[in-house]
């Protein structure tokens, strides 16, 4: 008796979750299937009603973002390609640079007991806090006087400041993650402690770094409210430069949706390959070692 | 100790000595390493957060545009008076605050439920993962872009959509209300896989002897979500709570794309009428003080939050 009613409650929960996660997917992946339709659709099709699901293919979008083809002259493609030079510098040179020193940072922050630690574990967290507008008011200023204003190196620094604190607090879960005695073992036998860190320690977070450089690399690539104060013409990143598409003929939905596609994939290949470092280790340190 | 109790010997001495020199190298090293492994960490983050933050303070001060730097004017503390009896700031917080509530509790909720679904292994997960997490991996103007796309009353796609099964359309920006809810879907679309990533990596953690061992005790699925999974992934959950809470919190990219602020003013962040006042009226003072006092309510809301995180995580 009581054994059919649980199994009637087992069979109604395990069909409500399903239809909640059916709910969810269409939420989810909706929104990415009409995006990459709609990179494919020329102006006429993007407002026909009702909307269409087969129509001939445009690639407008995409050759203005490529700077190739017949699209690659008209108003709204100039300089979109030289944009996504710019993303791909900054983003790259910014994600290396801030996971490099938030390993570093991390490494001593699980490893070292020192004066202040709390602090500085604080103040670096606070730094991901931070509102983008609020530092950007005096950013404004000091970019200009400095020379840093629309250069790549200037938006390299915004994005080594914006991600070494991320990169520092999910590097030092890594590294909790990993026991102290390989450290011990090594001085014991007579190796420094930068030897048992570069050739031991490190080999052992590599998949934790690949997770910090992903997630890392998400935020510097898709960064918008810095890029979009601090550049004016020449350094200009790619989500800045569509979101200014939008001039005397609208908004060039096909161009803001070839790009977003073409932003989104390497980020998608990316993810792919580090996605069971994600899964195993990002858990910052707070759930203690088990 | 040991080398103490040690009859007083040259060779016992020279021992000690041996090992205190040693000790203290080491512990020079280890010296050494933190400070060469902190300070570029630290110079960078001086400079571009401490620098600018203690220039904002001294700023607010004054009556003082970014346009005409000749001119600077103390003004004491009426920038802040200003602001705060401006009803039009409160108004800001207000939305700010909505915005927030709604954002975080249906992303956790989302995030956790999917999350719990993921940690489970079945075939095809890291492809359907890997699909899943895809919002979050769009730059927040694609996303605000995307859904302003999605949503246009006219030829947006949820409207026929909402219009095809007889409901009827709904002008999703023009009003405030809906306006609200519309970022908030459209934040929740794109953070709530984060939370879920999250949450799955926090679940995967749990050691599976502890699940064996309520399953010999006759334990309810319900029973070890609730009181296995859940407090056992708390600091990770809570993590994640914060993170988006304050992200939401400061949310600018998504609005600037996707209402510009509008109907009227009613969809500004506070975010968005710092960079309003800063970068479109140029009232760098003004903007300086709106900028503090985001910063005082983020830094306090980070610090009551982040020491809660240490109380809870000394307990695991």
């Amino acid at each position: 008796m009581t054994n059919s009613r649980t199994s009637m409650v087992d069979l109604v929960t395990r069909w409500l979750i399903l239809g909640l996660l059916i709910v969810y997917t269409i939420y989810n992946v909706g929104p990415i299937f009409w995006l990459i339709l709609s990179s494919f659709k020329s102006r006429m099709d993007l407002f026909t009603m009702p909307p269409k699901l087969f129509f001939t293919p445009d690639f407008s979008g995409y050759q203005s973002v490529f700077g190739v083809g017949a699209a690659k002259d008209s108003a709204s493609s100039v300089g979109v390609f030289d944009s996504l030079v710019n993303s791909i510098i900054v983003s790259v040179a910014g994600t290396s640079l801030a996971v490099f020193f938030g390993t570093l940072a991390g490494y001593v922050c699980s490893r070292f007991n020192f004066r202040g630690k709390g602090d500085f574990m604080f103040f670096v967290l606070s730094t991901r806090m931070l509102p983008p507008v609020a530092v950007l008011v005096f950013y404004h200023l000091m970019f200009a006087r400095l020379g840093l204003a629309d250069t790549r190196f200037g938006l390299v620094l915004v994005a080594i400041f914006a991600n070494i604190g991320l990169a520092t607090w999910i590097m030092k879960g890594f590294f909790d993650g990993v026991p102290k005695e390989v450290e011990q073992i090594a001085i014991v036998n007579g190796y420094t402690r930068m030897y048992a860190f570069t050739r031991l320690v490190l080999p052992m977070v590599k998949g934790g770094i690949a997770a910090t450089a992903g997630f890392c690399f998400i935020f510097a690539w898709n960064e918008f409210a810095f890029a979009s104060i601090l550049t004016t013409t020449q350094a200009k990143t790619l989500p800045v430069k569509i979101s200014a598409a939008s001039g005397a003929t609208g908004i060039e939905w096909t161009q803001i949706c070839a790009a977003g596609v073409v932003l989104i994939i390497p980020v998608l290949i990316f993810f792919y390959l580090i996605r069971k470092h994600l899964l195993m280790g990002m858990t910052f340190g707070v759930l203690g070692r088990r | 100790m040991a080398a103490a109790d040690a009859p007083i010997t040259p060779e016992g001495q020279a021992a000690a000595h041996a090992a205190r020199q040693a000790k203290l190298r080491k512990r020079s090293s280890g010296r050494l390493m933190i400070f060469g492994f902190l300070s570029p960490s630290l110079a960078i983050l001086l400079f571009m957060v401490a620098y600018p933050v203690f220039s904002l303070v001294y700023y607010s001060f004054f009556n003082f545009s970014a346009l005409r730097q000749a001119t600077m004017k103390p003004v004491g503390l009426k920038n802040y008076t200003f602001l705060l009896s401006d009803p039009e700031l409160w108004e800001r917080f207000v939305f700010t605050g909505k915005f927030v509530f709604i954002c975080v509790t249906l992303q956790m909720l989302i995030g956790i439920f999917v999350g719990y679904q993921l940690q489970k292994n079945f075939r095809g997960r890291d492809v359907i993962f890997t699909i899943l997490m895809m919002p979050m991996m769009l730059s927040p103007v694609v996303v605000g872009f995307l859904w302003r796309y999605m949503l246009n009353s006219e030829w947006g796609i949820v409207n026929f959509l909402l219009s095809s099964v007889g409901l009827p359309k709904v002008d999703w920006l023009g009003q405030t209300n809906a306006a609200l809810w519309a970022a908030a879907a459209a934040d929740t679309w794109m953070w709530a896989p984060f939370i879920a990533l999250l949450a799955t990596a926090a679940f995967r953690g749990i050691p599976e002897t502890i699940y064996e061992a309520a399953e010999v005790d006759g334990a309810s699925p319900a029973y070890r979500f609730f009181r296995i999974t859940l407090p056992m992934s708390a600091p990770v959950l809570f993590i994640a709570l914060i993170l988006r809470l304050i992200d939401s919190f400061k949310q600018y990219d998504l609005f600037v794309a996707l209402t510009g602020g509008g109907p009227g003013s009613s969809t500004e962040t506070v975010s968005y009428a710092v960079a309003k006042t800063a970068f479109s009226y140029f009232y760098t003072g003004e903007a300086s003080a709106l900028a503090v006092i985001l910063l005082l309510i983020i830094t306090g809301l980070s610090l009551i939050l982040v020491r809660h995180l240490t109380k809870m995580s000394e307990k695991y």
